[in-house]
């Protein structure tokens, strides 16, 4: 069995990466928007995992930067999950669109 | 170093005072305090005394710039302490938490100015943002504060996800985080590192022009500033900025050669776009909450050309801008705070009731409107000076581009201030000590005598 | 000696400054005492000058660098040398009598005004000493631009009345318009010499190409054409008589109007170097001369009679530049002070005891009234007619006699304008003296003597008019006996004539012979039936003033303000407001446009962010095109 090869990963992480932009830009639901971000992060993950283990397989530094973004994205998750839930209070609903009073 | 542990320690510290105590004046007593104390480690770091000696593998890597830099952030952080301590533990349920907060804030902002790592760049941004998320959606009953907070939060992380993208493009191609590291390999032009390094800086520095509100990033900036409680618009809008900038350069310092010679004409398109939109935009406002927002848009405008130009000169400007700008808008916030009504009408007549405040005032937005004798002034001078410095007559455009869309700034501006003086009305307004006001008077002063003798600031700097 | 200079000028600005911020509070006799003591007390220290030097020569008081430029200096000096001096002498001597004169002329008006008035004369009694005083000519502007706006300040110093405002205006816009000129030679002296101390530029005068002296020169008779009342610029003159008569006496006779001669006759060195510019002085000032001449034999208002012969005479001290006798010049500015300040103090005497008319027509018969102004206004006049051994007759005589040396039709023309002025001074003075009363009953009624303070002073001019042109006895008659030739030698370089013995007497015996017989002419034609009705004819055009008012109106003021009315109607309305305008409405209309963009929805937002960033990374592709072309424009 032959190995995957870097650009194939890479096509991955990509996709995901645009999927999330896309999913960024078309959904109204806020929990679904807070999923986009968290493909957008994985996608990245993907990368530095992939280029560590395949480019620079003596050191240790993009397995550790995804770590950091593991932990971190958490506690982005924990604030906006706090957001949406006040949010959900006030206008009881999660669509994004009804958060649309501030504008021009 | 001190500054980074110190004001982690402190946010930490104040989270117990809101256990300990719900007493609001010793809370913002304690928050002084640890200012102070702040403000002392940071300035013992640049006589070598460290609180605790760290190995930091060279992640990170302190400089005069950035120790000043901290210095003065924390010092506007005083100020804006002083001034709007009461509004910050009014603003919401928890008055300690949002201290602690501002604190972790500071944190970011230490880490900001002495980055030598990617890493260390990713991890700043975010110590600083998050707390900001919450900020913004401190008042949790008001609508428009979760609004705010939701958007902030959304675009937030969107930028977040550009920066890491850019972050492992460059490290995917170089193998290291540093951003020392690379520049001699790329200026001795040696490897090829082929379109992706370029367009993962590219990915970085659309981060950061993100970051400090640049056009067309800009789209958060307004719905933030407008929807989140006034204080922390005022700590967002001058500390938080500034802080960007600082990022921005320091990247900016030791990578900008390898994007090539098309970053010169990307960033003259931004720079007007940003002047433009904020400009512009901000003539048609009715709160001049809002249209401080599009107004600090519009300043960052010009504190984008510290970037463009980036020499000495450049750096005397952002730290003078900084000061400058701060100081007027910690001044004009501290003032919209105590409004009823932050529409202009609201302002109707102020000079009649306050004339303390409506002088005061008077004096902020002419600094920001960058009249000779303020702050702004020179602020605004040293930058345009920067650019015909660097770049000779050809940049020349350039600098009256900024110019006009100042001297349509100046309209806004007096907006408030023919409000003030010449209409009569009713302005509401909740009480106001004496205290309140004699800072704002010294905010005042300060900012003409840094527009009487500019070189006083910058002096102590070399110093 | 040198500090003793600075106290000229100072008195009068004290006295000045006492009487400007004090006319509130110090009564009349206390401002009149200080007003004319100041000057009294110049006059005393400028004797003493005088005489030292007269003794030890010229001296330069330097206070201190007035503009310190780095490559040129303008030091603020003065120059104490024959030439000042000796018009320190005029303007403080005739100075004093004639502030002695106002106490009494002006005593109706109410304290704080007639403060005012002196504090005004005492202003312009320094500015011209420092314009006379002054060792370069940026000292002389400033003097030149104070003694401007003093005479605009006196002019109109009774401003209520709208008229005397509109002739106080037109004497300060004319004098700028000569103004001018002076700067723009005094900055082209500077740009070519580097300096504007008269010493220096002096000694350098060759470095100077012709074309450059001819420019600077004529520049500077611009200047002087404005301040002395020369053709073109000479109309605001008569209408200046709208002040006071001792105003009229002191700026608009003896002092400020003589302020051109006194700085060609200092720039002497440049002009002997520039024939054009000699030629030009002496035309202009021969026209002047004899034009205003016939103005003034049509002329009714007995001060307008004076301010033509004052054009005149004028005229007659340019003809003497021009022609290179610059002593001569001088001496008949000095002549023409004492009789000049003489008959315009003879005739406020008559207007005062005529209850302010000025109308001669309605005078007549003054003689037995009015003996002492009587009696001194006929020397003034003989003086002026150049009826020997008076004053005039020797200064107008030294002035001729050059220019026939020059060129004969110059004397020609120059004596029908003596006889002229012959005529009509002698025309006034029958009008006004002799005959019958013509005024009203009650008129008759209040005639009398003016006081002391008034009738002293006009007989002491009355006396150096008689006698003050002893000093400038010509060659022919006494051997040296020029006394202010020799006294003036070492600041003004004569350009020497040579007539035959013969020839002038001949010609000095046809120039007194035609005044003489003008002046029989004058009074046997109205003493008994003067001109009552209103001319006609010629006459009339006379009378109007060559219609030169009007000219000037038409050709000048008229399209000029048809110009503003363009500007401010067409080009400031829909131009230049509809610009100022139309840029605040687009900021407006662009700001409604583009805070649409601002709409409120996130995923809206992060749309815009993507496609921003989708153009800078295509932008950053293109690899410089863009940059490349953008910059090619610019």
């Amino acid at each position: 069995m032959s190995p995957v090869p870097v650009t194939h990963i890479l096509f991955v992480s990509t996709a995901l990466f645009f999927i999330g932009m896309y999913g960024l830009f078309t959904r109204r639901n806020m929990i679904t928007m807070l999923m986009s971000v968290e493909l957008i992060l994985n996608s990245v993950n993907i990368n530095f995992v992939a280029f560590n283990k395949y480019l620079y397989p003596g050191k240790l530094d993009g397995i550790f930067f995804s770590l950091f973004i593991i932990t971190i994205a958490a506690a982005e998750a924990a604030v906006a999950i706090a957001i949406i839930i006040n949010l959900y209070r006030s206008h009881h609903s999660i669509d994004v669109e009804d958060a649309g009073e501030l504008k021009y | 170093m001190n500054a980074i542990i110190f004001s982690a320690l402190s946010g930490v510290a104040m989270m117990f005072t809101g256990i300990f105590t719900t007493n609001k004046s010793a809370i913002r007593n304690v928050a002084v305090i640890a200012l102070l104390g702040l403000i002392i480690v940071n300035l013992l770091h640049s006589y070598g005394i460290f609180v605790v000696r760290v190995n930091t593998h060279s992640m990170l890597q302190f400089e005069t710039f950035g120790l000043f830099f901290n210095t003065l952030v924390f010092a506007a952080t005083l100020l804006f302490v002083l001034l709007s301590g009461k509004d910050v533990t009014n603003a919401g349920t928890y008055g300690a938490e949002y201290f602690a907060l501002i604190f972790f804030v500071l944190c970011g902002v230490s880490i900001l100015t002495c980055y030598n790592s990617l890493l260390m760049l990713f991890i700043g941004i975010e110590i600083l943002s998050i707390p900001l998320y919450i900020l913004t959606g401190a008042d949790k009953r008001n609508l428009k504060s979760n609004e705010a907070s939701l958007k902030y939060f959304l675009m937030g992380s969107f930028s977040t996800g550009i920066l890491l993208m850019g972050i492992t493009l460059v490290y995917g191609i170089t193998g290291t985080f540093s951003i020392e590291a690379m520049r001699p390999a790329v200026s001795v032009g040696a490897p090829n590192y082929g379109i992706l390094e370029p367009v993962g800086l590219l990915f970085i520095f659309i981060a950061l022009l993100f970051k400090v509100s640049a056009a067309p990033f800009h789209f958060w900036t307004p719905d933030v500033y407008d929807g989140a409680p006034t204080v922390f618009t005022s700590f967002m809008a001058t500390i938080v900025k500034a802080a960007g900038f600082v990022s921005f350069i320091r990247l900016f310092d030791a990578r900008a050669i390898e994007m090539g010679i098309s970053w010169k004409i990307i960033l003259p398109v931004i720079i007007i776009a940003t002047l433009l939109i904020g400009n512009i935009t901000a003539v048609f406002q009715q709160s001049v909450k809002r249209m401080m927002a599009y107004s600090s848009i519009a300043q960052a405008g010009f504190m984008l050309f510290a970037v463009y130009v980036n020499n000495d000169m450049s750096k005397e400007g952002i730290l003078l801008y900084t000061a400058a700008y701060s100081i007027a808008t910690i001044g004009i916030f501290a003032i919209l705070t105590r409004m009823k009504d932050i529409t202009f009408d609201g302002f109707n007549g102020l000079a009649k009731k306050h004339p303390v405040l409506a002088a005061t005032n008077a004096v902020f937005l002419l600094s920001l409107a960058g009249i000779p004798l303020t702050a702004g002034f020179f602020a605004k001078y040293y930058m345009l000076a920067a650019v015909v410095k660097e770049n000779g007559a050809g940049a020349l455009w350039l600098v009256i581009v900024a110019v006009l869309f100042a001297a349509v700034s100046v309209y806004y501006y007096f907006r408030v201030i023919q409000a003030m003086y010449f209409k009569e009305g009713e302005p509401e307004i909740t009480e106001v000590s004496g205290g309140f006001k004699t800072a704002l008077v010294m905010l005042a002063v300060l900012i003409v005598l840094i527009g009487t003798f500019p070189s006083a600031l910058l002096n102590w700097f070399y110093f | 000696m040198n500090t003793l200079a600075y106290l000229v000028p100072l008195f009068p600005l004290l006295g000045f400054l006492v009487n400007g911020l004090g006319r509130k509070s110090l009564s009349k006799s206390a401002t009149g005492v200080i007003g004319s003591g100041v000057i009294l007390a110049s006059f005393v220290v400028s004797l003493l000058l005088f005489f030292d030097v007269k003794s030890h020569g010229a001296t330069i008081a330097t206070a201190f660098d007035f503009i310190n430029g780095g490559s040129f200096k303008i030091p603020f000096a003065f120059q104490i040398d024959q030439l000042s001096s000796l018009f320190l002498l005029i303007i403080t001597g005739i100075g004093f009598l004639i502030h002695l004169y106002s106490t009494a002329y002006m005593h109706e008006e109410e304290s704080h005004h007639f403060a005012r008035y002196f504090a005004y004369l005492n202003l312009f009694v320094f500015s011209m000493l420092l314009l006379v005083m002054g060792a370069n000519y940026v000292i002389m502007f400033i003097g030149w631009e104070g003694v401007g706006l003093c005479s605009y300040l006196l002019i109109g110093y009774w401003f209520k009345n709208a008229n005397y405002n509109y002739a106080a205006k037109k004497a300060f816009v004319m004098n700028r318009i000569g103004d001018l000129g002076f700067l723009l030679a005094v900055f082209w002296l500077l740009s070519k010499l580097g300096t504007v101390t008269y010493g220096d530029v002096f000694a350098n005068y060759s470095k100077l190409s012709s074309a450059d002296m001819t420019g600077i020169t004529i520049l500077l008779f611009v200047g002087a054409m404005g301040k002395s009342a020369q053709i073109p610029l000479y109309t605001w003159l008569p209408d200046a008589m709208a002040g006071p008569t001792p105003v009229s006496a002191l700026i608009h006779a003896a002092t400020m109007v003589t302020a051109g001669i006194y700085m060609i006759a200092r720039s002497n060195v440049l002009y002997s170097h520039s024939e054009v510019a000699q030629n030009l002085v002496a035309i202009i000032g021969l026209a002047t001369a004899l034009f205003s001449a016939t103005i003034a034999i049509k002329q009714n208002d007995i001060k307008k009679v004076l301010a033509y012969s004052t054009v005149s005479q004028l005229g007659y001290m340019f003809l003497g530049l021009g022609v290179g006798a610059y002593t001569g010049a001088v001496f008949h500015v000095m002549t023409h002070a004492f009789f000049k300040a003489l008959l315009f103090l003879g005739a406020g005497s008559v207007i005062h005891a005529m209850h302010h008319e000025q109308d001669i027509r309605k005078m007549g018969g003054l003689k037995k009234k009015l003996p002492i102004t009587h009696i001194t206004f006929l020397m003034g006049c003989i003086a002026i007619s150049g009826i020997p051994p008076f004053s005039g007759f020797f200064s107008k005589d030294e002035i001729l006699a050059a220019a026939f040396a020059h060129n004969p039709v110059y004397w020609g023309l120059g004596v029908a304008g003596a006889a002229m002025t012959a005529f009509y001074m002698f025309r006034l003075y029958a009008t006004t003296f002799l005959g019958t009363f013509r005024g009203t009953h009650e008129q008759e009624h209040h005639l009398h003597e003016s006081p002391s303070a008034m009738t002293i002073p006009l007989i002491i001019l009355a006396i150096l008019s008689v006698i003050g042109g002893f000093v400038g006895i010509p060659e022919l008659f006494v051997h040296d006996g020029h006394l202010l030739k020799s006294f003036l030698s070492p600041v003004i370089t004569e350009q020497e004539h040579h007539i035959e013995h013969s020839t002038e007497y001949v010609l000095m015996g046809i120039s007194v012979a035609v005044a003489a017989i003008a002046i029989l002419f004058a009074i046997s034609k109205y003493s008994k039936n003067p001109e009552l009705g209103e001319p006609a004819g010629l006459g009339k055009i006379l009378a109007d003033k060559w219609y030169i008012d009007e000219l000037y109106d038409a050709v000048i003021v008229k399209p000029l303000d048809a110009l503003a009315t363009f500007f401010k109607n067409i080009i400031e309305k829909s131009g230049i407001d509809g610009i100022v305008n139309g840029v605040g409405k687009l900021v407006t209309y662009s700001s409604r446009q583009l805070r649409l963009l601002q709409n409120g929805q996130v995923g809206g937002y992060i749309l815009f962010m993507v496609l921003a960033m989708i153009v800078v990374v295509l932008i950053w592709v293109n690899d410089g095109y863009l940059y490349k072309m953008f910059t090619s424009l610019f």
